[in-house]
């Protein structure tokens, strides 16, 4: 297909605004996705803090470590749980009114055995943390079922160890369970603006909770990363945890990535439709300016097509004052000389052609004459000498007789050169009759002919045709070729015991080079170009006859069809006549 | 004055080429009743009178003074009373116009003349001998 302007140019220019509308949506979306990752974490990092603060829980370590240094408790232990159960009861319940069932106050002797307790929440039949001593210590999240639950244990202060080793006092521990329902995980998410979950659970791993149910805890790099960390539940997660300090706990705050990048992604829905419709109003202009750029190129070359198949009338509206006008100007004007200078062309040629058909005229006029008029007293010459010899034989001498045989001779020579001048220049004269011509048999017919006319001489005469490709030219002219360069070859092998000719071609190029070659008198390669003129000889007529036109006539013949003919040969070593012909198309 | 029996009327210019014509003729026994004339214009007088005789065949050189070989031929071929008469165009040219033309006309046959003597003798005899002996006109 063709290239063109018009097409293109539009082309161009949409891949051009399509290339920036992409690399524009990528950047800002990246950008985007990048601010808003960048906010999440700062939120994530803040309200994970806000949390971590909550689960400090100073005031139930409070209430613990006051329970572990109250009076009555401390001897109430002391006594291994034998003296002051009603103080130490009130003591309990002093500190817990509530008797709910999320939470239980033992107090147990430093083995473990359970003296007194509070409460109805019964799991954890033991120390579930090593005690503090100076404050009370948090013990890790533990799972019974689908119950979370952990210890807060403080010893008594001012143990005194007995003689015997044993230490005096005990252990002051609460239990508590986790309130694990949707309502508490909604009201946190909630606080957060509803678009972040919360995570509570063990530093050190499982167990962990959404605050409505028992989770898997979050992978180990996720919880020792100081920073927010993608991964991997339900979906993709961005996720921090932080350590509750004090405490074995941790809290984990995570937003589903997807919202992270739906800012990204609003962005590019509402960007995409803008850079399309650039990109269409682009093309549009694009298309409109390549146009009207070109219509007035497409006017110019379909003028100059049309100047070019002939129609010379042809000119360019111009309707413009910019450099498309100026070209459609110049054109124009291009044109009107074109135009003029094919017609003084024309009126050479016509001239031209009257006159060399004037030269032809006379040329034929001539040749007409020389016909009628040379030819006619030769004939008398002829005659009357001929009358001579026959009709006063008796009266004339030896050396009479030989004379009027000189001229008998001269006259037939001049007979024979008069008709072969004719014959070549009627060839210039007469129109070839073109068409495809079998060489092979044509030659052939003329080796037959060559046989017979030879049929009376000394040695013997091979022919030898190889096969020939046919070619394009007038048949009658080219059996004339192959019949004098035939002849001509026969000629000068007359005086060969056995002589022999040789017809064949060689593919050259488009052309065809075929070529007659035979074992004579050959010539010198020196005046080889002498071959081809007219009355051109390189043999004396008294070795061979002939008038020297054969040659002059084939390469006429030879040229008048386009091809060339030139010889090749050495004294005594034959000659080669090559011509070449156009073949003949199919 | 024309003779009884014109059997051959021979159309010459050249006295040399009428001569040996006229010898070839004549070796032939062909010659005694030939009517020579020397231009175009003694031709057409020879047939403008119906009383002359009708010759056997017409021997015609075509460049001739006074009106030409080929406007002699085609007055005869156009003329109802000499149309039938055999005319043979014996010349020089051996131009394929001329030929063309000859024949166009409604020649009888063209023979072109050749400088060898013996060839010549041979072609106007044997035209003769055609023409007289072999050749048979409408009555």
């Amino acid at each position: 297909m063709m290239r063109s302007i018009q097409r293109t140019f539009p082309l161009f220019v949409t891949a051009l605004l399509l290339a920036v509308a992409i690399v524009q949506l990528t950047i800002g979306y990246g950008e985007v996705r990048q601010a808003s990752r960048s906010v999440t974490d700062t939120r994530l990092r803040f309200v994970d803090s806000v949390l971590v603060d909550l689960f400090q829980s100073g005031q139930q370590r409070g209430r613990v470590t006051a329970l572990a240094k109250d009076s009555d408790v401390v001897a109430f232990l002391r006594s291994g749980g034998q003296r002051g159960r009603e103080q130490a009861l009130a003591a309990l319940r002093r500190i817990t009114l509530d008797t709910a069932s999320n939470a239980r106050l033992e107090l147990r002797d430093f083995s473990g055995r359970l003296l007194l307790s509070t409460g109805r929440f019964a799991f954890g039949d033991s120390v579930l943390v090593s005690p503090g001593t100076d404050s009370a210590r948090f013990g890790p999240l533990q799972r019974r079922d689908t119950v979370l639950f952990f210890g807060v244990a403080a010893a008594t202060i001012g143990t005194e160890r007995s003689g015997s080793g044993e230490r005096s006092g005990g252990i002051v521990q609460q239990v508590a369970r986790l309130q694990l329902n949707e309502r508490t995980r909604r009201f946190l998410t909630g606080l957060s603006g509803g678009d972040m979950a919360f995570l509570f659970g063990n530093a050190a791993g499982d167990p962990w909770t959404d605050f409505a149910s028992i989770v898997s805890a979050p992978p180990a790099n996720v919880r020792n990363s100081p920073r927010p960390t993608r991964y991997e539940r339900g979906e993709a997660q961005r996720a921090i945890a932080m350590a509750v300090p004090g405490t074995p706990w941790m809290v984990a705050t995570e937003v589903p990535t997807r919202l992270i990048v739906a800012p990204a992604q609003a962005y590019l829905l509402t960007m995409a439709p803008f850079a399309a419709l650039i990109v269409i109003i682009g093309t549009l202009a694009a298309w409109w300016g390549s146009r009207r750029l070109t219509a007035p190129l497409v006017g110019v070359t379909q003028a100059a097509e049309a100047i070019a198949t002939g129609d010379l009338t042809q000119r360019v509206p111009v309707g413009r004052d910019d450099e498309l006008g100026k070209l459609a100007r110049s054109f124009n004007t291009m044109a009107e000389q074109v135009s003029r200078s094919h017609h003084h062309l024309e009126a050479q040629v016509a001239q031209r052609t009257k006159a060399l058909e004037g030269t032809n005229a006379e040329l034929e006029s001539f040749s007409y004459s020389v016909s009628h008029d040379l030819r006619a007293p030769l004939r008398a010459i002829h005659g009357f000498a001929r009358i001579l010899l026959e009709d006063h034989h008796a009266q004339l001498d030896p050396e009479a007789q030989r004379l009027l045989g000189v001229i008998d001779q001269n006259t037939r020579r001049m007979g024979q050169l008069i008709d072969d001048l004719l014959a070549f220049s009627r060839l210039g004269r007469t129109d070839l009759a073109t068409g495809p011509v079998d060489m092979k048999e044509l030659t052939q017919l003329v080796a037959d002919e060559v046989q017979r006319t030879e049929a009376g001489r000394n040695g013997s005469l091979e022919i030898r045709i190889d096969p020939l490709p046919a070619a394009r030219g007038d048949r009658g002219l080219l059996r004339q070729v192959m019949s004098n360069l035939l002849l001509n070859a026969a000629k000068f092998t007359r005086d060969r015991p056995s002589a022999k000719i040789e017809v064949g071609s060689q593919a050259d190029g488009g052309q065809t080079v075929y070529y007659v070659k035979d074992n004579g008198a050959g010539f010198d390669a020196r005046y080889a170009d002498k071959l081809f003129g007219v009355f051109q000889r390189l043999h004396s007529t008294e070795q061979f006859d002939g008038t020297g036109v054969g040659l002059a006539i084939v390469k006429r013949i030879v040229q008048r069809h386009g091809g060339r003919v030139w010889a090749e040969g050495a004294v005594n070593q034959g000659a080669t006549f090559y011509f070449t012909l156009p073949g003949e198309e199919r | 004055m024309q003779p009884k029996g014109v059997e051959i009327l021979l159309v010459e210019d050249n006295a040399n080429d009428a001569e040996l014509t006229l010898r070839a003729l004549k070796q032939r026994n062909l010659a005694n009743q030939v009517f020579l004339c020397h231009d175009g214009a003694e031709a057409m007088e020879f047939f403008a009178d119906g009383a002359s005789p009708v010759p056997k065949v017409v021997l015609l050189d075509l460049k001739l003074p006074k009106v030409d070989g080929l406007e002699v031929l085609r007055r005869l071929k156009n003329d109802n009373r000499t149309k039938t008469i055999p005319i043979v165009v014996l010349t020089s040219s051996r131009e394929e116009p001329d030929i063309e033309r000859a024949y166009a006309l409604g020649a009888n046959s063209y023979i072109v003349k050749p400088v060898d003597f013996d060839a010549f003798a041979r072609a106007v005899s044997d035209v003769g001998l055609y023409w007289l002996l072999l050749n048979h006109p409408p009555q």
